[in-house]
């Protein structure tokens, strides 16, 4: 490696240039297309300055925020502690995984408007069918991640780990939970960018708080600058919690070449 | 560690069953076999002789279609857990841990038998030691070489001091400074630790080098020759290996591994006649 490699300063935030430049163009295009909209017959409204969506975002309540927070990482923690005990109790018994692998399909082939169709018609509780709609739609994708990864464990250090003789909580906590990390990552990857898209539409159908009502809050008042405002806040949520897992993933799979 | 253990084996038979035709396959037909305590022998065979199939069965995950083996007056799969820090194998890859560093690998089978863990660490941070890895301690797998990586496992096999010692082509896959090297310390470990010790090669140098007996397996494990190597003096080494080969060749005994018998017979004659 060369000298200057080595001494070169580590940028604190790795920014792309196109990146910031393609944010720009776009933010650009934006405020000039709000300034031409009237002029297009497109209603003000519709096409709010950049300034109004700037107001719009300094009045959000962090409460809204939180409440989706919580209920996305409260969902997945459960969906993850479900899915893997399942992958792990049908990884053991062959005749579970026959019963239970019919289901699972059968649950990850409903669309998601039908599990919020149905969590309204079921439960009274917003808060029970949020967590249901959440963990129904996140927990097979753990699971079969899961489940997955488990099988495709080398027979080499399976033969290996049980040539010790271990007891079959040992075989899991030493062996198969450990293998299965890198395709847990994935899985919270997968589940953190799905989870924030359902839990808005869950929102968005029932509850009096959170992201979702805020749009539909928005919507009923037609205003785009809050509705741009609010997504905003989802896509940086989003980014914020993939980096997160991605801080994790670094640290943790540090072991790999 | 209870002492060194004899092996038993009677009547073992290990039948599979293909699975594209269903048809039987006989891997070990009706082998006996018998293994002092703390004896170092080498099973040597050509490929697909059923070596492999045996080194499970004393590993205790399968079970034979018929007869036993005994290890002291247990069964190393019907009483399973019984051997829980008794056998202890090394393969052919060093079949470490990727996400566990070099002393983790090592203690993996002390955490398995519940160990508390500053005894573990000690015990591995030992073996490592005496094995060359002392600074190497925190290294992962693939920061290691592949005779460093065997190391390693070597120490997980040795750091319970275990009565049975299994070892399937352990040194086949490294280089041969590398793997003459890891032999040696392997027997000085071996003898140390009194282990009984079987070690499963197609290297005949390695076999010699290694066992005091060496035993031929044909087809289906077809007990072919059983050489004890003490009697075969250094300088007859090569002559031995020669008829080592020519039995499996041939698939059946090669007659100057009965050599060294020969005089003992003479002798006892001429003690009758007296």
């Amino acid at each position: 490696m060369p000298h200057e490699e080595l001494t070169a300063p580590v940028p604190v935030l790795a920014f792309p240039r196109q990146t910031l430049v393609s944010l720009l163009l776009f933010a650009a295009c934006w405020e000039a297309l709000s300034h031409l909209a009237p002029l297009l017959g497109i209603p003000p409204f519709a096409i709010p300055s950049l300034l109004r969506i700037a107001k719009s975002i300094a009045t959000i309540t962090p409460i809204d925020v939180v409440v989706t927070l919580a209920r996305v990482i409260g969902a997945l923690v459960a969906s993850f502690v479900v899915g893997v005990s399942l992958a792990m109790a049908m990884y053991r018994s062959e005749t579970l995984d026959k019963y239970l692998h019919p289901l699972i399909r059968l649950f990850m082939a409903v669309p998601v408007v039908s599990w919020i169709l149905f969590a309204v018609l079921w439960f009274p509780g917003v808060e029970f069918r949020i967590a249901f709609v959440l963990m129904v739609v996140c927990g097979p994708v753990f699971l079969v991640d899961a489940l997955d990864a488990m099988r495709g464990v080398s027979r080499d250090l399976r033969h290996m780990m049980q040539s010790f003789r271990p007891t079959t909580w040992q075989y899991f906590i030493k062996l198969m939970l450990p293998a299965i990390v890198p395709n847990v990552f994935t899985s919270w990857k997968v589940n953190i960018s799905l989870a924030i898209r359902v839990v808005t539409i869950a929102e968005l159908v029932g509850a009096v708080t959170g992201i979702g009502h805020q749009l539909s809050v928005a919507q009923e008042l037609f205003s785009v600058a809050d509705v741009f405002a609010w997504t905003l806040v989802l896509v940086v949520l989003l980014f914020l919690l993939e980096a997160v897992v991605a801080r994790l993933e670094a640290r943790i799979l540090r072991w790999r070449p | 560690m209870s002492g060194p253990l004899p092996i038993e084996v009677r009547g073992l038979r290990k039948v599979f069953r293909q699975a594209s035709t269903g048809q039987p396959v006989i891997a070990i037909d009706r082998l006996d076999l018998t293994i002092a305590p703390s004896e170092v022998v080498a099973i040597v065979g050509q490929t697909g002789c059923g070596k492999s199939t045996f080194f499970d069965l004393m590993i205790g995950l399968d079970a034979p279609t018929d007869g036993s083996i005994r290890i002291g007056d247990k069964s190393p799969h019907a009483d399973f857990d019984y051997f829980r820090g008794k056998i202890a194998t090394v393969f052919q890859q060093d079949r470490l841990l990727p996400w566990r560093t070099a002393l983790d690998n090592a203690k993996l089978p002390l955490e398995l038998i519940g160990l508390p863990e500053n005894e573990q660490r000690e015990r591995a941070l030992e073996w490592l030691k005496r094995l060359g890895l002392g600074n190497f301690t925190n290294a992962y797998p693939h920061e290691l070489s592949g005779g460093m990586r065997q190391r390693v496992a070597i120490a997980r096999a040795f750091v319970v001091q275990p009565d049975i010692l299994l070892a399937d082509e352990a040194f086949g896959h490294l280089d041969e400074v590398t793997a003459a090297e890891l032999r040696e310390t392997f027997l000085v470990l071996a003898r140390e630790c009194a282990s009984t010790a079987i070690l499963i090669t197609h290297q005949l140098e390695e076999a010699i080098s290694v066992g005091d007996r060496i035993v031929v397996f044909g087809a289906s494990a077809k007990l072919l020759a059983d050489i004890r190597v003490a009697q075969w003096p250094q300088s007859k080494h090569a002559l031995l290996r020669e008829a080592i080969q020519s039995t499996l060749q041939n698939n059946r005994c090669d007659p100057r591994l009965t050599l060294p018998a020969k005089p003992r017979k003479k002798k006892l004659r001429q003690l009758s006649s007296a």
